[in-house]
């Protein structure tokens, strides 16, 4: 079980926590969430996709890091090389948690959790999460700010999520990339939006993606596979 | 004669009514100007007999057709997924004697036939799980596929279990709102009869007469237009396959987490059989038996016995329902412009589910090819004749299996199945071939087999059959090809068992979260 607890400047006085990247901080899954708030950056550094969930199948939009599970490509021992890190790796090791008032769930509020087994935690190592009268940090407050943004990021997403398959435009994907050595690699279990159906959508549901600011986002999903060449070149450069 | 059929009039709603309007309606364009009108007339006073828990796995494609949700049928009709039957004291009557017939074809099916490299080399392991990995995951009790795997789209082929009359609440609702079926509630009382032999309207208590161009009989049992109006004879199979009555109950889950099985479980008996089939919240539970063979008092104590360890003391009170059955089929099953399908059409035991593919593959054949006028409808007719005959006998030959091969000569019921008088004459035929050479491709001629050869395969082999070995060599040896497909389905098993989901556990998903479209 993960051991994530509600942050308090009683319990957590003296905690400190690492921000910067590295290997051994955990960092190195090969893709992560993304939110439509945060699209235009990541599209400028990452290949943006879809993906299905792994607990709840449901779809997600996903900034790619690498070609096989647990390689980084932006990553090395002397830290991410990229202009912007997604608010889900930001986050880190906060995260949000919901605490039910007298079992109601109506009533659940978002509040600052920290996971207390994040490598990211230390005593003696990091910026301070509390200020010494008990006050929050800088850091605390920029953390805070990162998961107001993750909260409702994900119900921005899920409803332009749910407009997407409303309009079938996410098709599945199958990437297939040749490397300078002559390997072959196959990646899976990705999505992006149909080109074909987007085009043929008609003037009034055009009308209205664009009202809702959900053709910009369609956009710079599509603008983001410029970024793959780059991500190949990273890989030829590891091997 | 040539005038077009634009007016499909179909008497009964249960789910052979539906399903036959729905499939009709959603290829006919039933809700635009263009297509065909579809009008269901359904008695208010009649109850849907609800026959029919399992289905087969051209279920999936007939609703995909009707343009039905997966997710929306799973969670309205308290559907779970089925892979198979496992069949239980079926062979010796010990506690561990028990084979599977899964769904998934044997490895390699298409290029190579298995069988005779099991007999020679792997007869340690059952047969079904030498070829397929079928059986394995259901005896750990996995779903046939991931909660990211599409809807309909399968890891492991696979049908449904579904409570029969949840289900055909759901169809009409999708039927009347989405595909324009119009729902007539009211009783037949009259079967008007045009100058011609044709049905040219049924008289109905409140809404008159009411015409149509093609009149299907979906009446059950009744078989108002087929059997009641048409006087089409019923042909009883009686002395093929004996049972005729059924007791069913319903039994609870311990609690929620309880795992559902994700096939049926069919337990012979000393008279017939006993059905356990899961759904998400109950378990469907019957015995069918020849009341030739025992009588009711005894068929109850042997169901009671078996349904004693899940409600305990209860299950001595409990109340069971009694269902009266005929075995066999009509004579014709489209005469003039009327075609029965469902139970009109016939009916028997449910030992392979066949009772909705039936109604499917019918309700299918119906509508590729629905007649354009009444002056080719004759030729129509008697192709339908032809093909159904047809597969009611195939699969009253294939019902027959199951208890031919039986060892067990502990009741007459067991010895007077294994009575030649009581084997058709073409199952005889094809077991006595089979004694030299397993089932293949080539021994059932037809395309859309209701019972592909596999099918013989999985229950001849699992019952202990024995082919011999060709006393000659033949040019082609393909016996490194069967150890990779041996080895492919070895592989393939620790993958699945590794990779899938419990059944509950999946359904709880889906219940959650849906399944997703693509």
């Amino acid at each position: 079980m993960p051991n994530h607890q509600l942050l308090d400047n009683i319990t957590h006085k003296d905690l400190r926590v690492i921000s910067s990247h590295h290997p051994r901080f955990g960092d190195t899954a090969s893709y992560t969430n993304i939110f439509c708030s945060e699209l235009r950056q990541v599209q400028g550094c990452y290949p943006i996709f879809f993906r299905k969930n792994t607990d709840s199948a449901q779809f997600e939009t996903i900034a790619l890091f690498g070609f096989a599970s647990e390689e980084n490509l932006f990553l090395d021992e002397t830290g991410w090389h990229a202009p912007y890190i997604p608010l889900t790796i930001q986050r880190r090791p906060f995260l949000i948690g919901f605490t039910q008032q007298d079992g109601n769930e109506a009533d659940a509020q978002a509040l600052v959790h920290i996971d207390m087994d994040s490598p990211r935690v230390s005593l003696t190592e990091g910026e301070a999460v509390f200020l010494a009268q008990g006050g929050q940090s800088p850091l605390l407050q920029q953390a805070s700010a990162i998961l107001q943004a993750v909260y409702q990021g994900h119900q921005q997403t899920r409803a332009f999520i749910d407009s997407l398959l409303q309009y079938d435009l996410i098709e599945a994907v199958t990437l297939q990339v040749t490397l300078d050595d002559g390997s072959r690699n196959e990646l899976g279990h990705l999505y992006t939006i149909n080109e074909d159906q987007l085009a043929a959508l008609d003037s009034n549901v055009l009308g209205q993606l664009h009202q809702q600011g959900y053709l910009q986002h369609i956009y710079m999903i599509l603008a983001s596979m410029a970024a793959m060449p780059q991500l190949i070149e990273k890989k030829n450069r590891r091997l | 004669m040539d005038k077009a059929i634009r007016k499909v009039i179909i008497v009964g709603g249960g789910t052979a009514g539906w399903l036959t309007a729905g499939t009709l309606a959603a290829e006919h364009l039933a809700n635009t100007e263009s297509g065909i009108e579809v009008c269901l007339i359904e008695s208010p006073d009649v109850a849907i007999i609800g026959v029919g828990e399992g289905t087969w796995p051209t279920m999936r494609a007939t609703l995909k057709k009707m343009g039905i949700s997966e997710t929306e049928f799973i969670c309205h009709c308290d559907a779970s997924f089925k892979q198979g039957a496992k069949f239980a004291k079926w062979v010796t009557g010990a506690e561990d004697d028990a084979y599977y017939h899964p769904l998934v074809l044997p490895q390699g099916y298409a290029e190579i036939n298995l069988a005779p490299f099991w007999q020679q080399h792997k007869t340690d392991m059952p047969f079904a799980d030498a070829v397929s990995f079928q059986g394995y995951l259901c005896d750990q009790g996995l779903a046939p596929k991931q909660n990211t795997t599409p809807e309909y789209a399968h890891v492991a082929n696979y049908a449904y279990h579904l409570d029969a009359g949840k289900f055909a609440a759901f169809l009409q609702q999708h039927c009347t709102q989405k595909l324009g079926v119009k729902h007539i509630l009211d009783h037949v009382t009259a079967v008007n009869a045009a100058a011609d032999g044709d049905i040219a309207s049924v008289a109905t208590r409140q809404h008159g007469d009411i015409s149509g161009d093609l009149f299907i009989d979906c009446s059950g049992f009744k078989s108002l237009l087929l059997g009641q109006h048409y006087q089409i004879p019923f042909i009883c199979k009686k002395h093929i396959l004996f049972n005729d009555r059924a007791l069913a109950v319903q039994l609870p889950y311990a609690d929620e987490h309880s795992a559902i099985a994700s096939h049926t479980i069919s337990t012979a008996q000393s008279a017939g059989w006993i059905w356990d089939i899961g759904l998400p919240t109950r378990r469907g539970v019957g015995y069918v038996y020849s009341s030739a063979h025992i009588d009711d008092a005894a068929a109850e104590q042997e169901l009671r016995q078996y349904i004693r360890p899940a409600l305990g003391p209860q299950g001595d009170s409990v109340a069971l329902r009694k269902i009266n059955i005929v075995p066999g089929h009509r004579q014709l099953f489209w005469h003039k412009n009327c075609v029965a399908v469902g139970l009109a059409a016939g009916f028997l035991e449910p030992l392979e589910a066949s009772a909705l593919v039936l109604v499917e593959l019918s309700a299918a054949m119906i509508s590729e090819q629905l007649p354009a006028n009444r002056a080719v409808m004759d030729i129509v007719a008697k192709r339908f004749n032809d093909k159904f005959l047809y597969r009611w006998e195939r699969i009253i030959d294939f019902l027959k299996l199951h208890y031919v091969l039986t060892q067990r000569t502990d009741t007459a019921y067991w010895r007077d199945n294994c009575n030649a008088d009581t084997i058709p004459a073409e199952l005889q035929a094809l077991l006595q071939l089979w004694r030299y050479e397993p089932p293949w491709h080539r021994d059932f001629s037809q395309v859309d087999e209701v019972f592909p050869s596999a099918s013989y395969q999985y229950v001849l082999y699992g019952m202990g059959f024995k082919t011999q070995t060709r006393p000659t060599a033949r040019r082609a040896d393909n016996s490194a090809l069967a150890q990779q497909h041996f080895a492919k389905n070895a592989e393939l098993t620790a993958k699945l068992l590794r990779g899938l989901p419990a059944n509950r556990e999946l359904l709880n998903k889906i219940r959650q979260f849906g399944l997703p479209k693509i």
